[in-house]
């Protein structure tokens, strides 16, 4: 039957920001996505990945049924057999060394959602802590810096900001439509710093690019704390009445004089004086926001500290045009972690890095593949992913897939065969975001929403009926009593008092409650001493530092002449994300391969020029990649950037999966002292 | 008319309009198929979007020896017939903006054609720096733009002191 | 008001368009020697080239002209103009009054005094007729002999040789388009006419044709070579269709002078387009610009002025571009340097194979791109400091913001590889 074109709204999650889109259908056929002029976040805008989706939903090599590794290759079996057989060898499995041998791993390539907390839920009733995720390499780092600080991480009222200021962070690749919202204040007058070691495509905007060195953003943080000091312009009420540990803050920031940040930080001693006066004239209407490129050092968490705390000093926290502090939306909670508390089965990698299960639950995975391959502090014989690519995303990819392919079992599902699929037991199809249901919200604007499943396929499962199939199969079915997403949904949503058929009719999303900013300075901040929290007596209890005391990436501390370079890795093109998209023609068109990126002068040096090959060699591993000589005030002469993801040259053969840092255990993949030779 | 408003001190040369273009004309993403074109210039920071302007007085139009380019009823936008379009390349030689491009595939000169009334570059502005507005309405976006650098130049000059 | 325009070619067109738009109801006629609504001559050897057909020649439809309320007399030459009694005098025998008249009647292809140019195998590229006669005569294998190396010339013989003929080309002088390419430029061109397979000598004059009572030609050059062919088109330029009011021309001077305003010497006698001199952008005498665009401009103020407008044109600046033997050559006012100009040339920068600019005290006065098409909007992102006379002081800057890209000029070289081989 001909049906007319159709449009259906819905959320793009070809990243996280989850953009409204308008999915034109014809025949029941995806033909084209644009976005939805009627949601608050996106506003019709859409960045080049959100209408690609139609190139990765229908892309010919999807996996679309289930598969199996034998002997002689890939055998393509019955969704119901490949269950029976996951299910019997993960009994199997559990029954022999016991449910914590057994991990679950959340990825991000089917589209983020609400998988998280069904995987997790699956983990726990299975008995296993061990709930492993990629967050705990992009995300968490912040989150925890901001939340030891504030009790929460706040987000940036940027649209009412005059003053924004952007560390380590490129919202038009990372988070597009962001930047919409730094023009809108820019277009009132706003200014805006950006603290990057390379000229993002945001910092072409800057009043002030602060093109410090990587992993000295503390030094610079630091040495705005004492300018404000200095200066007499912090928020003296806001210190007194919501702050502890003032006293110490600025005995310690003494030495951060202009002149010492210079000298560590390499931005002259006069535009961190700019800096401080723009930050200090806008506030309390300052709005910072911190990126990725804070998190992958040795000190991530320091420096992230170091810059939450700025927003305390200068009366910018629970503050109109600073950063607010959203109510998260009174959703049911799908995890059991409450009901059924399993840190007495030592989750692996809490012992080393406690803050990170205290206050995510997550897992260390570095700290997995070594259990993998030691069986200390115990075994972990089984993993299964949705949507995960470790064996590329994960520093150190020897190894990882080394572990990998040691285990019992692996199980991936996911939309395309990966590096990781390519040592997997079995590898299931699974569903992109436009082929299940479910729940969202939007902490930005206070909203929920509801996304439909727009297309299907005849083995091709979501996460809720993937995980529920396979726990009838355990025997832990009761934990899974929903019939579908449909009524796990209206479960979870029952709490808002807002119905499904509510959400049905207004895609763009329904608010939950009212943005209310001072609620956190009536209230207490969510910190244990109820305050804004300088120096953290939780962390010092850890054996932690109290204070966010800078710690000199080591690349400064004892350079290594032999490894005369600074590699960082991981900065977001905006076609691609992580190891994804690849696979998409039009994307390799327009950016069509690996680089590293390098000032003309190394350049020089080296004798290379743009498509000459070098090897970038580190203690981990060797990667050859193509120069890309980028303009002289594009990145710093020494540094060197490569983005990850890259099948043909993946540059996690060279980082770090034995350098962490402390409180997060984040890896070092941004400032990575390395050879390179031309080849 | 409406026309594609362009902002400089906006863009951030992210490039989502030219892939956005050259997809509707190509369905690929090859700039050299966009007919918006994002110049960027490290050295000043500056990044410049160029997209016709479909001017009043277009002198494209008028100089076309084919008659190929022509004003479009519904939505004001200049536009070249394909069909028409010889390929003597005189609109690429009258237009001062450097805002038509010759297609070496198919012989003809191509340029915006605004998408019919929807441009696809402005829906994928992710920095806003195009919007399509009424041709009225410049003029108050102009002065929005010199009044925010003027406030933030005013700030900086605070800052730097 | 009853105004008369002769001509229906680019400066007529745009005159009728732009009296219009001044004065929706004054009485318009327009009178033509061709028949039918409006072609494009310049577009001629695209139709022999196969590029476009005979229906894509008609920039005009019929109805076009009742459209913009004119009365029209094609296919009726006009002979002359009473001044006085203000009355257009027709070929046959017709009287038409006027209150202001457009003189836009073009130019016709030059015959130079070479014995046997009036045989059966001699052709000029002028006319729709010209170009469907020479249509039957560019046959697979035949022989052509262009006279002359100007646009029309080398687009014609660029044609011939898409088609299949055998083609050498005459020119008088050292180099081929000698009016719209300076000698780097030529030579660049040269060798591609010369990779294509186009013979082509210059310095050479022919002395006369002969036509053999079968229809074969031989041209007689000064080298003393006798060129066997089986059609000869001569192309060694135009000269205006001045005669219709000799009132308004000066002694000896071909063209008809006109002011800012483009009236003639006799009150309310306009002029447009090929068959006026008129004022150049530069300043300095009046010079005879037939170019197409230089004939719209004109007719635009023409046109105006025809509605009592009061306009005045800011003269002329001659832009030039084509395509020739997969080459796009574009050339912008001045381009031959004159004592006490400088001179910035690049070459091979993208797809461009050659940029010429010639400046004086910082103002681009014109320039020359040879090579990709991006030349040509390179030219024309030049034009309005030309125009204007605006300095620019940084040429080397302003070449660099010239994004090219990279992938589109090794296109446009592949290009070019493969329709030279396909002649073969």
């Amino acid at each position: 039957m001909q049906t007319g074109p159709e449009i259906r709204h819905s959320l793009c999650r070809m990243c996280d920001d989850r953009c409204g889109i308008d999915v034109h259908l014809e025949d029941g056929r995806i033909v084209d996505i644009l976005g939805n002029k009627d949601h608050p976040w996106n506003r019709g805008r859409l960045c080049a990945k959100a209408r690609a989706a139609v190139d990765m939903i229908y892309h010919p090599d999807r996996v679309l049924t289930p598969l199996k590794r034998t002997a002689d290759g890939w055998e393509q079996i019955p969704l119901d057999q490949a269950l029976d057989e996951i299910a019997g060898r993960l009994a199997d499995v559990r029954d022999r060394y016991g449910a914590r041998s057994i991990g679950v791993w959340k990825g991000e390539a089917i589209g983020f959602g609400q998988q998280e907390t069904v995987a997790r839920r699956f983990a726990h009733a299975l008995g296993s802590p061990n709930y492993l995720s990629n967050d705990s390499m992009c995300y968490v780092g912040r989150y925890m810096g901001f939340t030891l600080v504030d009790g929460a991480w706040p987000i940036p009222d940027l649209e009412n900001a005059r003053c924004i200021v952007l560390w380590g962070a490129n919202p038009p690749y990372a988070h597009p439509n962001m930047t919409q919202y730094i023009t809108a204040a820019r277009r009132k007058g706003a200014t805006l710093v950006v603290v990057d070691p390379r000229m993002s495509a945001i910092a072409r905007r800057a009043d002030i690019h602060a093109q410090v060195r990587p992993g000295t953003d503390g030094a610079l943080a630091w040495g705005l704390v004492r300018q404000f000091v200095e200066m007499d312009a912090y928020d003296k009420a806001f210190v007194e009445d919501h702050t502890i540990g003032f006293a110490k803050v600025v005995d310690y920031a003494r030495t951060f004089t202009p002149e010492m940040v210079e000298a560590e930080t390499g931005l002259p001693a006069a535009t961190v004086k700019a800096m401080a006066r723009m930050m200090a004239d806008a506030a309390p209407r300052m709005a910072a926001y911190v990126g990725n490129g804070l998190e992958h050092h040795e000190n991530g968490v320091g420096n992230i500290r170091a810059i939450a705390m700025i927003d305390g000093l200068l009366g910018a926290l629970d503050h109109e045009g600073g950063t607010l502090f959203k109510e998260p939306a009174p959703l049911r909670d799908l995890t059991l972690y409450d009901e059924m508390p399993l840190r007495h089965l030592s989750p692996l990698g809490t012992d080393r890095f406690p803050v990170l299960y205290d206050m995510r639950q997550e897992c260390h995975t570095m700290t997995a593949m070594e259990a993998i391959l030691s069986d200390e502090p115990y075994p972990l014989r089984a993993l299964v992913m949705t949507g995960a690519n470790p064996a590329s995303t994960n520093p150190n990819s020897p190894k990882v897939i080394e572990a990998l392919r040691s285990l019992d079992l692996l199980v991936v599902r996911d939309l395309f065969m990966t590096e990781t699929t390519a040592v997997a037991d079995y590898v299931l199809p699974a569903a992109s975001f436009l082929e299940r249901t479910e729940l969202h919200a939007h902490a930005k604007h206070q909203i929920v929403s509801l996304t439909d499943k727009v297309v299907s396929w005849p083995d091709v499962q979501g996460e809720y009926d993937f995980w529920h199939d396979l726990a009838v199969r355990l025997g832990i079915g009761e934990y899974f009593p929903w019939e579908d997403e449909t009524a796990l949904n209206r479960w979870l949503l029952e709490p808002t008092g807002l119905s499904l058929e509510t959400l049905e009719a207004h895609r763009e999303g329904v608010e939950y409650s009212p943005p209310r900013v001072g609620r956190r300075r009536q209230a207490g901040f969510d910190t244990p001493s109820g305050k804004v929290e300088f120096a953290s007596a939780y962390l010092k209890d850890l054996g932690y530092d109290e204070l966010p005391v800078y710690h000199r990436p080591a690349y400064r501390r004892e350079p290594d002449a032999a490894r005369p370079f600074v590699l960082m890795t991981g900065a977001r093109k905006l076609l691609y994300l992580h190891s994804r998209f690849r696979n998409i023609p039009r994307f390799r068109t327009a950016i069509p391969g690996p680089e590293v990126e390098m000032h003309p002068d190394d350049a020089a040096a080296l004798g290379v020029a743009d498509g000459d090959t070098v090897r970038v060699t580190s203690p981990i591993g060797a990667v050859d990649l193509p120069v890309k000589v980028v303009a002289e005030n594009e990145i710093l002469p020494g540094n060197l950037q490569v983005t990850h993801g890259w099948r043909e040259a993946n540059v996690n053969l060279v980082t770090h999966d034995d350098r962490f840092d402390p409180v997060s255990g984040f890896p070092l993949m941004k400032s990575i002292e390395v050879s390179v030779q031309k080849v | 008319m409406r026309i594609v408003a362009v902002d400089p001190d906006a863009c951030v040369a992210c490039r989502d309009c030219e892939y956005a273009c050259a997809f509707r004309q190509s369905g690929d993403f090859a700039r050299s198929a966009s007919h918006i074109r994002v110049n960027f210039y490290a050295d000043e920071r500056a990044c410049v979007p160029l997209t016709c302007m479909h001017c009043e007085d277009a002198w494209c139009l008028a100089v076309c020896p084919a008659a190929a380019i022509d004003r479009d009823p519904g939505t004001g936008a200049v536009t070249i017939d394909a069909t028409r379009c010889a390929g003597c390349k005189m609109c690429l030689l009258a237009c001062p903006y450097g805002n038509i491009h010759f297609n070496a595939e198919t012989g003809v000169s191509a340029k915006c054609d605004l998408c019919g009334g929807d441009p696809m570059c402005v829906r994928a502005c992710i920095s806003g720096a195009l919007r399509y507005v009424d041709a009225e309405e410049l003029a108050d976006l102009r002065r929005e733009v010199v009044d925010a650098s003027l406030k933030r130049l005013l700030r900086l000059s605070k800052g730097v002191r | 008001m009853h105004v008369v325009i002769v001509g229906n070619g680019a400066a007529a067109l745009s005159a009728l368009e732009s009296f219009r738009g001044h004065d929706r109801d004054s009485r318009v006629t327009l009178v033509s020697g061709e028949q039918g609504p409006a072609y494009s001559r310049v577009l001629l050897p695209y139709y022999l080239r196969r590029r476009l057909s005979r229906d894509g020649l008609f920039i005009r439809r019929a109805d076009d002209y009742a459209r913009l309320g004119a009365a029209t007399e094609f296919g009726v030459r006009a002979e002359g103009v009473d001044p006085a009694r203000r009355v257009l005098e027709l070929a046959d025998g017709r009287r038409l009054g006027f209150d202001r008249l457009l003189i836009a009647t073009g130019s016709s292809p030059m015959r130079p005094p070479i014995p046997g140019l009036d045989g059966p195998g001699v052709h000029t590229l002028w006319t729709l007729d010209d170009a469907v006669r020479l249509d039957s005569v560019f046959r697979e294998g035949a022989r052509l002999v262009v006279l002359g190396s100007g646009f029309v010339a080398l687009q014609a013989a660029w044609a011939a040789r898409q088609r299949g003929l055998q083609v050498s080309v005459i020119e008088l002088l050292d180099q081929i388009l000698p009016r719209v390419l300076d000698p780097a430029a030529a030579q660049i061109l040269s060798e591609r006419l010369h990779a294509c397979d186009v013979e082509v000598r210059t310095g050479t004059r022919a002395e006369s044709v002969e036509t053999d009572r079968g229809g074969r030609v031989r041209v007689s050059t000064s080298g003393g070579d006798r060129l066997p062919a089986d059609a000869v088109i001569v192309a060694t330029g135009a000269r205006p269709n001045d005669q219709l009011l000799p009132e308004c021309l000066e002694p000896d001077r071909p063209g008809i002078p006109v002011a800012d305003t483009m009236e003639t010497v006799v009150s309310g006698v306009y002029a447009a387009g090929d068959v006026t001199r008129g004022p150049t952008a530069r300043g300095g005498p009046r010079e005879i610009h037939a170019l197409w665009p230089t004939a719209v401009e004109q007719g635009r103020v023409a046109g105006a002025n025809l509605a009592g407008a009061g306009r005045s044109y800011g003269g002329s600046l001659s832009m030039n571009v084509t395509e020739m033997f997969d080459l796009t050559v574009a050339s912008l006012g001045q381009f031959v340097e004159d004592e006490g100009d400088d001179v910035f040339e690049e070459h091979d920068r993208g797809g461009i194979r050659y940029v010429k600019i010639v400046t004086r005290a910082g103002v681009p006065l014109g320039a020359i791109a040879m090579g990709a098409p991006e030349g040509a909007a390179l030219l024309g992102r030049l034009r309005p400091f030309v125009r204007h006379r605006r300095a620019l002081p940084d040429l080397p800057a302003f070449l660099a913001r010239e994004d090219l890209d990279g992938r589109l000029a090794h296109r446009s070289a592949a290009k070019e590889r493969t329709s030279c081989a396909s002649l073969q």
